[in-house]
């Protein structure tokens, strides 16, 4: 999160009706937190420490605990990632049913292991765990979107259509 | 295979079953209508005649719960439906979102109504985000036609609901851990008691139920708990969603009833053992159930007590089925380390052992194992999350049920494929 | 109220309260991590768990609540809890648990600050297995700095989540998290929101292993080599009580002392840290007497003497100042000294904290204003008046010591005072101003009695040597004044106390001995 020094970014939701509208659909502010941190990060692609400072203000708790419950969850990403995140489910169903090669086929085309990016800011490889998607296994998720029953081809003609 | 006929998934398959003009042409919100004219007593007692258990993974009754919620507390109650399906195998919440959204809705209207909420959560996986869309025109859909907001259909009864998605952490699934991620903070379950029937979302009495337990719900009220408890056995009855997957042709969501035999779900209607090989073991439940090996699977009825008879469990009813191929050290590890991965880390147990094991396993993959390693995977798996046979004080170690969801899966790779985690061991290799 | 059998003994404990805090308050171990009485209840580290009548597992004792159990379901007729802390299955529960926490663990005890004062050494020892079956590679980080005074070692770090809960419930200051999740978690802070809030030492105190340690302290010496006084901080009118380690007279740390009248289990970093000031500074350990070049050296006798002889000279002319610094006995000897005609300096103040959990910090710098003003009842607030309306030409200073600043008003008004007397331990401000100075005690060496702003009288043990040929506080005003007065003087503190007692009534009753750890509130006085 550090930006080597220089002063630090603000952050702003672009729309604060919808700020004000999640915020209004909860008891309390804090519940309104995981909300919060899913749109901001629709809008900044991850929540950097100026998203952080605003959330942390629009529903009244510390920095530290919006950042212990960021860290806490694997949806949520404290650093950039590229345009395409390739999530590819490992899990005991996905795995019987050639999740591996789709990991092992992104690695080889794109050169990237899983946890990277690559250098065009293309793709981010991650591997995650069960997606509730067991029947269409393997399941590879990108950004928001489930890709099921891939074969090896699909997976390719996939991963090509991603610009 | 018998001649069920399905309740839940009975449209799935028609065109445009997610509308409301769908769901209300097969007779949708008739229930809630009935329902609304009871008493919410009333309305606990019938589902308590029913007997449903949850379907979320523990099996508590539902109506028995709802019951925990006190008369006489001044603070809002809450119902949370939870939508979190995270255990590896299961993927029927999913189906019964994307197909039949109203009835789910109707299901969370009326258990709402029975005990007293008038703000109810739908804690949906953050992964689910197309069914997440469907959901919020769902929402709208309802409050256009009146089934949600101010009076619902002329009643004076009012209920909001709010689509809460998670972000990725399959503990939220439980119940206290997903109270807390509500709450907008990290997924730590919490110590019970307070149970959260008397201090839930904040600290108000809530009630947790599975996608699938509400969706029965409206049939109870259309067809009777007597038609309800005349499917299936007596202990668990009712129709039951299973998610078939791994090594079977026709992997898919089946409705039967409680107790139809797994073999017929594995056989029948997940169309067999792909490539014509050999079943090898089986997860019924989940993969926090104890493994089964291929003669049990063949035995064993898919209800509560058959599943406990011999040390497993229904769970969340997904069977994750495993052929010859399969080598079973590598599968214990790739469980192992779902685990490992989404423990919370709360307590000592549960975050110490689990990478313990994994470590183990990694160990004897890489020839580095030795038969005392066996018998220590029984004892750290006993010490997680104590022996299965529910002996006394020997469960409940941890905070939340994680810790036996991770120790009893384990222990039964090894305690049933014992042969295959000995043939990693070089040095024995001699002996065998 | 309700009847706990535990183990082999029946406690009669209030409803509600956990078979943990039954335990503990009757002496009877039950290994404990995450538990805290200060703190919210999260049962996570699974080591307290006993073995409970009725119930199928094994139970966390510090989430289980001795309730009222109607008298037909009384176990034996008369029990509404049976717990066995010494069950087969408990000890080898704790084992199990020790393991787990050992399996990441450096075990460096050796070299490891909290050796002596740790939870996990000892039940290891008491409760766990001799050696480990790890074979694994451990879990190694670095350690960090989490706030400019505490630093936390992640590898013996057990994850009880004390020091988090601390600073959300009782700082309200929240820096602490736990980062990530699982076997990655770990204690952090951001870095631009470190843990520097004036409570922060004391999370090193209830880290219940050595993972926080306070820089202030590190590696200066190993725990079983220091003498522990139990005492009072002196650095604001609370009155924390305090646990000071000194070792061949030297003061190495404070670390708070349960007290729940007072501090409850907490103390702050200005009274943790403040004990530092006085390290540096240049004792005065004789009597000093201003001649022509400045101040030369003397001895107690010519100083005596020659203060009983200005304040012969001086009729009916004299003065005092009393210091809310003193302790009780000081200022009260100082007042028959002057007659009761006391005055004292403007307090030392800053702002006052109250934090969510009702800790407070106070303005009042003083440890004893209550006290002074108690024994010294006829205290004009316009003193500089009064020296003139009462043509003062002696005055006894008892020195606020080297945290008093004098401003020129009051340096002015000592300068026209003929002959001014200051006990003290060093050449302050004030000391500067005198014609004599008699050297009494600084801080940490002093013995008395002191009252805190809630009126809580508290007995002030000294923890080092008095210097040199300083004597002590109570007893250069005594002999003043009995000299003066030709009378007998008082031979120790305790009779101070007493003759205190037959002229102010709220004393009447105080004893060391009844003082006791814990303190009085006055006459009964209660202190909320
Ligand atoms: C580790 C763990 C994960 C769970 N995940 C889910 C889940 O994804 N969905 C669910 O409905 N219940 C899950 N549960 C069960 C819930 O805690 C809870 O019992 C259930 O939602 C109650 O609903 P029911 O009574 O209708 O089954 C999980 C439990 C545990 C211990
Ligand atoms: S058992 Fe595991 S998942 Fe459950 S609370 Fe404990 S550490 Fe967390
Ligand atoms: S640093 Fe100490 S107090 Fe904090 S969680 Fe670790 S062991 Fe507990
Ligand atoms: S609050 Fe006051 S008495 Fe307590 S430690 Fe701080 S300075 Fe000392
Ligand atoms: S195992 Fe991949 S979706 Fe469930
Ligand atoms: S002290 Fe009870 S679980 Fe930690």
């Amino acid at each position: 999160m550090s930006n080597n020094g220089a002063p630090k970014q603000s952050f702003s939701f672009a729309d604060p009706d919808k700020v004000q509208n999640i915020l209004s659909q909860y008891p309390d502010k804090q519940s309104a937190l995981l909300p919060l941190l899913h749109l901001a990060q629709s809008e900044e692609g991850y929540i950097s420490s100026a998203v952080i400072d605003t959330i942390s203000e629009i529903v009244d708790c510390h920095q530290a605990l919006v950042m212990d419950c960021v860290s806490f969850y694997t949806m949520l990403y404290t650093k950039p990632h590229g345009r395409h995140i390739i999530q590819v489910c490992q899990t005991l169903s996905c795995s019987l049913n050639g999740a591996d090669g789709l990991v092992d086929h992104v690695t080889a085309k794109c050169g990237i292991k899983p946890g990277e990016t690559t250098d065009d800011n293309r793709f981010t490889l991650m591997k995650v765990e069960c997606l509730g998607s067991c029947g269409t296994a393997p399941v590879v998720q990108v950004n928001n979107d489930y890709h099921e029953s891939l074969t090896l081809e699909e997976f390719e003609k996939l991963l090509e259509s991603l610009k | 295979m018998s001649s069920f006929e399905p309740v839940l998934t009975k449209h799935i398959h028609e065109e445009d079953c997610h509308t409301l003009a769908f769901y209300r042409s097969v007779g949708g919100y008739k229930a809630l209508e009935k329902v609304l004219s009871m008493k919410p007593d009333e309305v606990i007692d019938t589902v308590k005649a029913s007997n449903l258990r949850g379907r979320g993974g523990a099996g508590f009754p539902a109506g028995v719960k709802w019951s925990f919620i006190p008369n006489d507390s001044d603070k809002p109650t809450y119902l949370i439906n939870n939508a979190d399906e995270s255990e590896p195998g299961t993927f029927k919440d999913r189906l019964l979102i994307n197909k039949t959204p109203h009835q789910m809705m109707e299901g969370m209207i009326i258990a709402s109504y029975a005990i007293g909420c008038n703000l109810a959560f739908i804690y949906i996986r953050g992964e689910f985000y197309k069914e997440t869309c469907l959901l919020e025109a769902v929402l709208a859909e309802a409050y256009d036609a009146n089934l949600l907001g101010k009076g619902i259909l002329g009643s004076d009864y009012d209920l909001d609901v709010v689509i809460h998605r998670g972000a990725g952490a399959y503990i939220c699934g439980e119940e206290t851990g997903l109270i807390e991620s509500l709450e907008g903070k990290r997924g730590w379950p919490r110590i019970k008691p307070p149970f959260p029937a008397v201090e839930g979302y904040l600290k108000c009495p809530t009630v947790v139920n599975n996608v699938e337990t509400l969706c029965n719900l409206p049939h109870i009220f259309n067809q009777g708990p007597e038609w309800f408890r005349s499917i299936g056995p007596e202990q668990g009855p009712g129709p039951k969603l299973y998610c078939v997957s791994g090594c079977v042709n026709s992997p898919d969501v089946f409705e039967e009833p409680m107790g139809v035999p797994l073999k017929d779900l594995i056989y029948d209607r997940a169309g067999g053992i792909r490539n014509g090989n050999e079943l090898k073991a089986v997860f019924p439940g989940g993969s926090s159930s104890a493994i089964l090996t291929a003669e049990e699977a063949m035995n064993v009825n898919m209800d509560f007590d058959s599943l406990i008879n011999i040390k497993s469990m229904l769970g969340s009813a997904g069977i994750i089925v495993m052929d010859e191929k399969v080598d079973m050290v590598q599968a214990c590890l790739n469980i192992a380390r779902f685990y490992e991965h989404e423990s919370c880390g709360q307590c000592t147990p549960c975050r110490e052992g689990t990478t313990w094991l994994v470590k183990m396993l990694i160990r004897m993959i890489n020839g580095g194992g030795t038969e005392r390693d066996i018998e220590m995977i029984y004892e750290i798996t006993d010490n997680i999350g104590g022996l299965i046979d529910f002996s006394q004080g020997s469960f409940g170690k941890t905070i939340c049920p994680f810790g036996e969801a991770v120790a009893w899966p384990v222990r039964s790779f090894v305690e049933k494929f014992k042969d295959e985690f000995l043939s990693y061991m070089p040095n024995l290799e001699v002996v065998a | 109220m309700p009847i706990v059998k535990i183990d082999d003994t029946d406690f009669t404990v209030e409803k509600g309260t956990s078979v943990l805090q039954a335990a503990l308050a009757n002496d009877i171990e039950i290994p404990h991590y995450c538990y805290h009485p200060a703190l919210e209840i999260v049962g996570s580290c699974r080591m307290c768990l006993v073995k409970v009548e009725g119930m199928p597992k094994l139970q966390v004792s510090c989430n289980t609540f001795v309730g009222d159990v109607p008298s037909d379901k009384k176990i034996d007729g008369k029990y509404d809890m049976v717990v066995s802390t010494q069950d087969e299955l408990v000890q080898q529960e704790q084992k199990n648990m020790l393991e787990f926490l050992l399996l990441n663990h450096p075990l460096d005890c050796p070299v490891c600050d909290q050796a002596g004062e740790c939870d996990l050494q000892d039940y290891a020892f008491k409760y766990g297995n001799a050696h480990s079956r790890f074979e694994e590679d451990k879990r190694v980080r670095p350690n960090e700095y989490l706030g400019s005074q505490i630093v936390i070692n992640h590898n013996r770090c057990i994850l009880c989540s004390r020091c988090v809960r601390f600073t959300r419930e009782i700082s309200g200051s929240s820096e602490l998290f736990v980062e990530a999740r699982g076997y990655n978690s770990k204690i952090s802070v951001l870095e631009e929101k470190p843990l520097d809030n004036l409570l922060a030492g004391n999370v090193a105190d209830i880290c219940p292993v050595g993972a926080l340690l306070s820089t202030d302290y590190i590696h200066k010496n190993r725990i079983w080599n220091l003498d522990k006084q139990p005492s009072i901080c002196q650095d604001c009118s609370v009155g924390c009580n305090v646990d000071v380690f000194h070792q061949k007279d030297q003061i190495l740390r404070l670390t708070p002392r349960e007290n729940h009248s007072v501090n409850k289990f907490f103390m702050c970093d200005k009274g943790r840290y403040g004990f530092h000031r006085f390290e540096e500074i240049e004792r005065l350990t004789v009597p000093m007497i201003m001649s022509e070049g400045g101040f030369i050296e003397t001895t107690w006798d010519e100083a005596i003497e020659k203060t009983v002889d200005e304040l012969n000279g001086a009729g009916k002319g004299i003065a005092g100042i009393a210091s809310p610094f003193h302790t009780n006995e000081a200022n009260f000897m100082l007042g028959r000294l002057v007659n009761g005609n006391v005055g004292t300096l403007p307090p030392i103040t800053s702002e006052e904290i109250n934090y969510p959990s009702g800790f407070r910090i106070s303005g009042d710098r003083s440890p004893n204003r209550h006290g002074m003003n108690d024994v010294c009842p006829s205290i004009v607030d316009d003193f500089a008046s009064a020296v003139e309306r009462k043509d003062i030409r002696f005055l006894y200073l008892l020195d606020d010591g080297i945290d008093r600043e004098l401003n020129e008003l009051w340096k002015g008004m000592l300068e026209k005072i003929d002959f001014v007397v200051v006990q003290s331990y060093a050449m302050t401000d004030v000391s500067k101003c005198a014609d004599i100075v008699l050297p009494g005690q600084a801080p940490f060496e002093r013995e008395g009695t002191i009252t805190n702003d809630m009126g809580r009288v508290q007995w002030l043990r000294p923890s080092v040597t008095t210097k040199g040929e300083s004597r002590p506080d109570w007893e250069i005003p005594m002999l003043i004044q009995s000299k003066h007065a030709g009378v007998e003087g008082l031979t120790d503190v305790s009779s101070v106390m007493n003759e205190m007692g037959k002229d102010f009534a709220a004393y009447s009753d105080i004893t060391f001995f009844r003082l006791g750890d814990q303190g009085l509130p006055l006459n009964g006085k209660a202190e909320e």
